[in-house]
């Protein structure tokens, strides 16, 4: 018995090092060789997808990119996803970005999916309008004129000369609201200046850490629903039925999240051994 | 001396109540400069503040590598960097411009900055992103113990959201987990009455009454919700933590409420040195 | 009530932010004239003080970190008065320190309120420019450098002050591995949480934005905590009395629609 108590004490003091290996292996591996977990949506995503399926087609929906590399695994699948979703519908998609890398994200996304897998029409079917500094002077700027913050789009072509900005001028000129966003300015400056004033509806897809920010207005009825992180990418994909890299990336998170369960767990049965040893002594 | 000290509450004063009462003021002029021109103002004076701080930034690593300090090989790796994404940003487009303007040429897939985003900045980004999983383990194995009460609830209730979040907490069924509970309650009697008998009856009663009702209804995975993990995560997420999180939003709203009144009247002036 | 230039439906935020700014002056009259409050101990603003100490004996330098946003945040302006407080002890203790930055305006001022602190101290030669210092405006990128000072000086207390976002944990992790004294506040709701785990000391949420009035103990700035305490009492109040009248109008009719009232538009 005393054996085994002092291998749990053992790993209570293991060096952390031993830990970022452990994890590392527990990440890779199921990206190898993946189990196939069941995705099961949950309601807030569920509300994002039926808000999107019941827009009239050719609806002007504006998504908002506003996530760097850093976040990619997480809001990429996002991105993705709901570009599937709208040009699968026909609506009209316009693209703006309050991060400046999140001008790069949203190319790549607009390379995969509108140009690659449904080969949609530039200036027809959607317009990419770029980054604009100023953080929520942006947001606001597209609520009360949106011509006098983008005169050009991000090819540096006049925004008077695409198709699609025809009868564009404000906010109010959408149907609807998607931001992908990671921090700030992002989901809560769109809800704060734009969706919430004007009534147009909006959900948004935030890292997972930002749930807990979004979640109230979620709850207040300010947004439709959010997309929580790369489980909520996943459930998207499961709804849209087309798998992509945050599927794959469920498997390495169920699996990392079981671990440092473990590890907790192994970390408080060494607590206690060790609190009862010092009370005998 | 009024320049440092009047000068700047001053304007401090004006705009910050103009920017405050302009959201009543119902005046185009007004509203265009609250909305628009006054953040606007600010980008701009950041924008250009920008090349103090690469000069600092600039002057502080070429000294570093003059004088040889220790730790000088990374600053020539910074003042290489630096110069190479100026170089990139600025002077060097790599393609036509029939294939992209100056501007455009950020995210034209072929251009110099473009490669410079895609194989250097974007990894580098995503490396030290992807440390947080590690530091989460690391940080979660030290700090989550059990020494109170409520240290153990929220031990529990992050297990709980952890592991009902992913996929594999929807593949675990309620009966499991009410299994656990009968067994961890166990372990409670156990050190609490310090019977073994007690512990036994407890346990065998507890298992019995799980297994019989499994049979009753049929083991269905998700039933009953109470005990199923992600029914429980998720009334987690909608309940007490937007509760938390509302009233925490609520004391940081009044506290940045009460910083900012106190710069608009002028009886905080630490921000200028006094 | 009909006037031109003004929102209608905006009045009741007027009428409360005329309240609320009155109970903030009131408080602050009172304070400035002699009246005396009880601020509850903040183990973390304590901590400051001997963090300073400890890194003093121990010869090694205090890192300072006012989060990665811009003056524009009141998080950053915040952080940057609580970096003056923390550079009059450096200088009181011929401690050095380093700050290094992530925005150009917040560098000029964050070496204003170093120079003032120091001349305060009667110590400007011991000031010099570049111990606050520009890293970098990218997040991780400046995460990246913070940490290399981190693994390179091994300063012996961390403090983070201001707002921050996802490398927090970073910067408090690597803190934790060097051995280093941390003391973190912020009112970033999500980073909160890594920063109790990670450092010795929080100060969460209105904490930090009370720091200042604690470290200074200026009568006026003291009024003001106590105003915004007696400002959240009343929120307390208006939340009860609303849900009481809220379900009243909507289980019986009794009453009046109060969500009406206090949206705001």
């Amino acid at each position: 018995m005393s054996k085994i108590q002092d291998t749990f004490l053992k790993i209570g003091s293991i060096d952390r090092r031993w830990i970022f290996l452990i994890i590392a292996a527990v990440v890779i591996v199921p990206l190898i060789f993946p189990v196939g977990l069941p995705i099961r949506p949950t309601d807030t995503t569920k509300n994002v997808y039926d808000s999107i399926e019941k827009l009239p087609a050719g609806s002007n929906v504006l998504l908002s990119v506003e996530y760097s590399p850093s976040t990619r695994p997480e809001n990429h699948p996002m991105t993705i996803s709901i570009l599937r979703h709208l040009f699968k519908n026909n609506h009209k998609v316009f693209i703006t970005c309050l991060w400046p890398d999140g001008q790069f994200m949203a190319q790549d996304a607009i390379n995969q999916v509108a140009k690659q897998e449904f080969n949609k029409t530039y200036g027809v079917d959607y317009v990419f309008l770029g980054f604009r500094p100023g953080n929520e002077a942006v947001v606001k700027g597209i609520v009360s004129n949106l011509r006098k913050l983008y005169t050009v789009d991000v090819y540096q072509k006049k925004i008077d000369e695409i198709p699609l900005m025809n009868g564009i001028n404000n906010f109010k000129d959408f149907d609807f609201l998607f931001s992908s966003s990671a921090g700030f300015p992002g989901t809560i400056e769109w809800v704060q200046y734009a969706s919430d004033p004007t009534g147009i509806p909006m959900a948004s897809g935030v890292t997972s850490i930002q749930v807990n920010e979004v979640m109230p207005y979620v709850q207040a009825g300010q947004m439709v629903g959010v997309l929580a992180g790369m489980p909520g990418a996943a459930e998207y994909e499961a709804l849209i039925d087309q798998k992509g890299s945050a599927t794959s990336g469920m498997d390495a998170q169920s699996v990392a999240h079981l671990v440092i369960v473990l590890f907790i767990i192994l970390g408080n049965v060494s607590f206690f051994i060790e609190r009862n040893r010092s009370k005998k002594y | 001396m009024i320049w440092k000290r009047q000068i700047p509450i001053l304007i401090v004063t004006i705009v910050g109540w103009t920017t405050l009462l302009g959201w009543f003021i119902d005046q185009p002029d007004i509203q265009e400069f609250v909305n628009d021109d006054a953040t606007q103002w600010f980008d701009i004076l950041a924008s250009f503040a920008i090349i103090l701080g690469a000069l600092n930034l600039i002057k502080l690593q070429v000294q570093k590598i003059l004088y040889q300090k220790p730790g000088w090989i990374y600053s020539v790796v910074a003042v290489m960097g630096f110069l190479f994404a100026i170089t990139a940003g600025f002077f060097v487009k790599g393609v036509d411009d029939s294939v992209a303007q100056w501007g455009a040429h950020v995210t034209t897939d072929g251009t110099l900055f473009k490669w410079m985003f895609d194989y250097m900045f974007s990894p580098m980004s995503a490396t030290m992103f992807s440390l947080l999983a590690f530091f989460v383990a690391s940080a979660s194995y030290r700090a989550f113990r059990i020494r109170n009460f409520e240290a153990t609830l929220l031990l529990v209730s992050g297990i709980i959201i952890m592991v009902g979040r992913v996929p594999i907490g929807s593949v675990i069924s309620s009966w499991f987990v009410m299994y656990l509970i009968v067994l961890s309650a166990g372990i409670y009697i156990n050190v609490w009455k310090k019977d073994m008998n007690t512990t036994f009856v407890f346990v065998a009663v507890g298992i019995s009454i799980v297994t019989i009702a499994g049979f009753m209804y049929g083991w269905p995975i998700d039933k009953p919700g109470i005990f199923y993990l992600p029914a429980i995560q998720e009334w987690i997420y909608y309940y007490p933590n937007v509760a938390g999180a509302r009233s925490i939003m609520i004391g940081i709203g009044l506290g940045i409420f009460a910083t900012s009144i106190r710069y608009i009247l002028g009886i905080e002036r630490s921000y200028i040195g006094e | 009530m009909g006037h031109p230039y003004l929102y209608e439906d905006r009045i009741v935020m007027l009428i409360t932010m005329f309240l609320m700014g009155s109970t903030l002056m009131y408080n602050v009259r009172y304070a400035q004239m002699g009246g005396e409050f009880y601020l509850r101990p903040i183990p973390g603003l304590k901590a400051v003080e001997e963090a300073v100490g400890r890194s003093t004996e121990m010869g090694r330098p205090i890192l300072y970190v006012p989060g990665i946003q811009d003056m524009d945040q009141v998080e950053t302006v915040a952080g940057v008065i609580v970096l003056g407080h923390v550079a009059k002890m450096t200088a009181r203790y011929e401690t050095s320190l380093n700050v290094p930055v992530s925005r150009s305006i917040v560098m000029k001022a964050a070496r204003e309120a170093c120079r003032e602190s120091y001349m305060i101290e009667g110590r400007p030669d011991m000031f010099n420019e570049d111990m606050v210092h520009y890293l970098t405006d990218d997040q991780f990128a400046y995460a990246a450098g913070v940490n290399g000072i981190m693994v390179r000086e091994k300063p012996a207390a961390c403090m983070y002050m201001g707002k921050f976002y996802a490398e927090s944990l970073i910067l408090a992790e690597t803190g934790n591995s060097i051995g280093a004294i941390q003391i973190a506040g912020t009112a970033s709701q999500a980073q909160i949480p890594f920063f109790v785990t990670a450092c010795d000391y929080t100060l969460i949420g209105e904490e930090f934005f009370a720091a200042s009035a604690y470290l200074s103990k200026k009568p006026e700035l003291i009024g003001g905590v106590r105003g915004q305490d007696m400002i959240k009492a009343a929120v307390i109040a208006t939340i009860i009395f609303s849900i009481i009248i809220m379900t009243l109008y909507d289980n019986t009719g009794i009453g009046f629609d109060v969500s009406q009232l206090l949206t705001i538009r």
